[in-house]
């Protein structure tokens, strides 16, 4: 494009509406890792002081690391459920004929766009009636369901890419559909199945209204509640360097996952959930 | 052909099973649960039967007839045969029978005194108080303050008692401590003064957010298009962020930015300002704050979502608008905006059902302070049903709170059904098995 305008004056806006999210990034980093004088902004030592509840529970929130498997069992089993589960029924909406098959298409678009968080006291209910309240597992179904529709909506898109002729091709040899299923069609939607592992990952990751309200308990915490137990509780001194380390740490994985699959987020988070 | 539509079923029914326990039901169940008084203090299964004086203090000037109030009221303990075979059963004969010299037939108001009695026992001593106290329980006439399990052993009691079958139905309804059918919460919910506040807050959010999600996300998404890549890629990146960050971590550094210990008053005091809480100190700064940190999620959504909308306008448009001599805001206002109507008809009516919704960032950041000023609807439903500082959280208000939310969520759902072009989705299974 030709210059018929100087972008100086842009760049000049942009940055000064940037700045503070870059403040905020810049100094939750440098922070974390170094003290200041009282009522000062610069910094004038460096220290791990502040990732001292790495290795001794100074919070009385019990000890990060259990928050910490148990944010990778939450994470993991909920994007492996939604993960297993869309794939097939993905397919069997996009590729399958079955007798009201609109119905469940119709079904799936609903559910998709539906606030599934006004549903949070039913579930509160529900779970108390099973006997799951406060427990990873009731947490981890709950989460696994409101995100399935999701999922099951962005596998049927890449399921819809798949050319047919590759399945007739199949059957014409003689294949099973659910061989051609898992022969033929699995690979094609690869790039897909591992975006959108990626992507309940990090929602699980992220997620806190439900661990906050499902499982409030120290026992079946996640680094959400754990971190958030910093902000809500008055009683607790203000120490913005120990809590932006141990939100660093929180962020950790999020971050490492964003910037090695910068390009496959980018795209699945257009149409993705929150906010 | 049968085997195939096992094939469809089979790999549709994990999916099913998990979506119908903690989604459908969910949903049918909020509306049950908007018609009862469920509490903490009824619980959540079923209820006991439990007669207490202020619920006989209640009933006094109304239907129950003076004779069973007095029965209620004055019935205590009294040692009759019943009462003595029950001792010799849990004890001795012996000791019934001294008993029964000594007081038969003596009633006694409290139970203190009814202990009194069998500590006059000489002959078959009950040393143990403990032990005292559970034998005078053996010779109470009076249902008030015990607990039934079920309906039947409370009508049985009352009519061991003397009550009348005419006044027995009302106590029973009285005497329920667990949750019943009732439309309470829906009159509450349009009488509430505190209702209609949290509506109109609702409305003052979703508006002022949703413009500022959506202008905000345009600015981004044209300003960057014009920029290298570099440099636009950057900015990307740093507004990029907000959206992908756990919304707790995020919060935490807004409050770092606003507290009276974060930077903001910080910098002030540089200049004598005295350091105070710019998140909630008062209404409106609360709902500045409330408004950037939802919007500035919501514009990394519209930035990205606007940016691969403008990436489709094919260059050789932008290239003839300029040969034409267009400018820069020609080209924005003719050809960029015109492209992107779609996109922004689609983020604003999302982001309308999830704005109206969510109370995340709303709880992390001013948990609906400073007094109430930024408590949306979504919220109070939490609040009312999940978290107060009464204590006593009501799961049937919360519900009726959330039953609102669910049917606009619905009603919405079935919009998005028409925009979205159903006929192309739902195209035939070219393969007929």
């Amino acid at each position: 494009m030709t210059s018929n305008f100087r972008s100086l004056p842009v760049i000049a806006l942009l940055t000064i509406l940037s700045l503070p999210l870059v403040v905020m990034y810049a100094f939750t980093l440098v922070d974390s890792i170094t003290d200041a004088e009282p009522g000062s902004l610069i910094p004038s030592e460096f220290t791990f002081h502040h990732w001292r509840f790495l290795w001794d529970d100074t919070t009385g929130r019990g000890s990060v690391w259990i928050a910490t498997i148990n944010t990778f069992i939450f994470a993991g089993s909920t994007a492996a459920i939604v993960c297993a589960t869309s794939l097939t029924s993905a397919y069997a909406l996009s590729r399958l004929n079955f007798p009201a098959r609109r119905f469940f298409l119709a079904g799936v678009i609903i559910l998709h766009a539906f606030p599934t968080i006004t549903l949070i006291i039913a579930i509160f209910l529900i779970l108390q009636f099973l006997g799951l309240f406060d427990t990873l597992i009731g947490v981890i179904m709950v989460k696994a369901a409101l995100e399935l529709p999701f999922g099951i909506w962005v596998m049927k898109g890449f399921y819809d890419t798949v050319p047919w002729e590759i399945e007739m091709a199949g059957v014409q040899d003689g294949a099973s559909r659910f061989m051609v299923w898992r022969k033929l069609v699995l690979p094609q939607v690869q790039p897909g199945l591992s975006a959108l592992l990626i992507f309940s990952f990090l929602s699980g990751w992220s997620e806190f209204i439900l661990p906050l309200v499902l499982a409030p308990g120290s026992d079946a915490q996640v680094l959400s509640t754990y971190l958030a137990y910093f902000l809500l509780d008055d009683s607790l001194e203000v120490d913005f360097n120990l809590f932006k380390s141990v939100g660093l740490f929180y962020a950790l994985p999020v971050i490492l996952i964003y910037l090695a699959f910068q390009k496959k987020l980018m795209n699945i988070y257009g149409g993705g959930s929150k906010g | 052909m049968p085997r195939f539509n096992a094939l469809g079923f089979g790999f549709l029914a994990p999916a099913m099973i998990v979506v119908t326990l903690f989604f459908l039901a969910p949903v049918i169940l909020t509306v049950f649960f908007a018609f009862t008084n469920m509490s903490t203090s009824t619980g959540i299964t079923g209820g006991e039967y439990l007669l207490t004086q202020s619920d006989l203090r209640g009933l006094k000037s109304s239907e129950l007839s003076d004779s069973t109030y007095e029965t209620l009221e004055n019935s205590g303990y009294l040692i009759d045969e019943a009462g003595l075979a029950r001792l010799a059963e849990t004890r001795d004969q012996a000791t019934a029978d001294e008993l029964a010299r000594l007081h038969a037939g003596a009633q006694f108001d409290s139970r203190r005194d009814m202990e009194r009695a069998l500590k006059d026992l000489r002959d078959n001593r009950i040393r143990s108080t403990r032990d005292r106290k559970a034998l005078a329980e053996l010779f109470k006439t009076s249902v008030m303050d015990d607990r039934f399990q079920t309906r039947d052993e409370f009508v049985t009691a009352l009519s061991a008692a003397g009550v009348p079958d005419a006044d027995q139905k009302i106590l029973v309804k009285e005497a329920y401590t667990g949750w019943v059918w009732t439309t309470e919460n829906m009159k509450l919910l349009f009488s509430l003064d505190s209702s209609w506040r949290y509506a109109m807050n609702t409305l003052f959010y979703v508006v002022l957010t949703l413009s500022f999600n959506v202008g905000f996300g345009l600015f981004l998404a044209i300003s960057t298009f014009y920029l290298p890549p570099t440099i636009a890629n950057t900015f990307r990146t740093i507004w990029f962020l907000p959206r992908i960050l756990p919304p707790v971590l995020y919060v935490l550094m807004w409050y770092w930015l606003t507290w009276d210990t974060g930077i903001i008053s910080s910098f002030m005091s540089l200049f004598g300002m005295a350091p105070r809480n710019w998140m909630l100190d008062t209404a409106t700064n609360a709902w500045i704050v409330v408004i950037l940190i939802n919007g500035f999620v919501g514009a990394s959504l519209g930035m990205i979502l606007f940016s691969s909308a403008i990436k489709t306008i094919p260059a050789s448009m932008l290239y003839a608008s300029e040969v034409d001599g267009a400018n820069r805001w020609q080209q924005i206002r003719y050809i960029i905006l015109p492209q992107l109507r779609w996109p922004i008809l689609f983020t604003s009516s999302y982001q309308t059902l999830s704005l109206l919704t969510s109370f995340e960032y709303i709880l992390l950041a001013t948990d609906g302070g400073p007094g109430g000023a930024t408590e949306v609807w979504a919220l109070a439903a939490y609040h009312t049903a999940l978290n107060n500082y009464g204590g006593n959280l009501q799961y049937g208000l919360g519900a009726a709170y959330a039953l609102v939310l669910v049917v606009i969520g619905i009603v919405t759902s079935f919009l998005y059904l028409r925009f979205f072009n159903f006929k192309d989705l739902v195209a035939k299974p070219r393969i007929e098995q």
